[in-house]
């Protein structure tokens, strides 16, 4: 696998999308090539960022008890 | 209308969800207060509805829809012409720390504050913030975010590659202003 392919499939890559032996290739590449690991690792480290600054959002108590009641 | 038992469990069922829809609803009305409207409203609706959801699918992909299609129609006019992201290129904030002579990682990501991440997301045109919700902040599959907005799988990878390059640029931009980077030009 060449660079350019290995970045095109990155993004599917850090999102678990590629099917088994698509990822194998990718991780074979990475583990080889010092550039698309730090690419790769930039874009994961991103991902959960992401998700860790938006996740601690969670409904406030008093509107969860109101649904409860609204909805049973 | 359901009997009264399997109302209760299907409430119950529905509210298991409600952090990933109050979230989203978070994100896409910027208010916590239209939040929760926003959200009361897509349960209503999906008690309403019940009928129509499958049992055994994903239940937080339907409810989920039920929200965004209740935002879009209620703040945007169901109007989905979104601003379009140009494509920046590949790796903006990455490819331009590395010219700064930064470490990307160590010197750049690890110094963002969460509340820095969260104000670029919340930048994102509503289209392709919908699609870094559910799939970077709620691990939702492309064909399960794709069936959620009601676009092909093509679309959600496009967006949410847009969406990547553009949520860099906004955090590049930030580690400039506050100085974590401090260019060398
Ligand atoms: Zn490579
Ligand atoms: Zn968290």
């Amino acid at each position: 696998m060449r660079c350019e392919e290995c970045s095109d499939k990155l993004d599917r890559y850090v999102d678990r999308e590629l099917n088994d032996t698509e990822a194998l290739q990718v991780q074979l590449h990475i583990e080889g090539c010092p550039d698309c690991m730090d690419h790769y690792e930039f874009q994961d480290h991103l991902k959960r960022l992401v998700k860790h600054s938006c996740d601690c959002d969670t409904a406030p108590k008093a509107f969860r008890e109101k649904l409860r009641q609204i909805l049973s | 209308m359901a009997e009264p038992a399997a109302q209760t469990a299907f409430a119950e069922e529905a509210l298991t969800h409600l952090d990933t829809l109050y979230r989203g609803a978070l994100r896409l009305t910027h208010d916590s207060d239209q939040a929760q409207d926003l959200v009361q409203e897509a349960y209503l609706r999906a008690l309403r509805y019940q009928h129509s959801y499958q049992a055994g699918t994903n239940m937080r992909a339907w409810l989920f829809a039920i929200m965004r299609n209740l935002f879009w129609d209620r703040f945007k006019g169901s109007r989905k012409d979104d601003v379009s992201l140009d494509d920046l290129g590949e790796f903006v904030l990455y490819d331009k720390l590395k010219d700064e002579g930064a470490r990307p990682e160590a010197d750049v990501l690890d110094k963002i504050a969460a509340s820095e991440v969260v104000a670029a997301v919340d930048k994102l045109p509503p289209l392709h913030r919908e699609v870094v919700l559910l799939v970077d902040v709620e691990g939702f599959s492309y064909k399960d975010a794709a069936d959620t907005l009601g676009v092909p799988i093509g679309t959600v990878m496009s967006r949410l590659h847009r969406a990547r390059q553009q949520l860099q640029k906004s955090l590049y931009d930030y580690a400039v202003e506050s100085g974590i980077v401090r260019l060398t030009a």
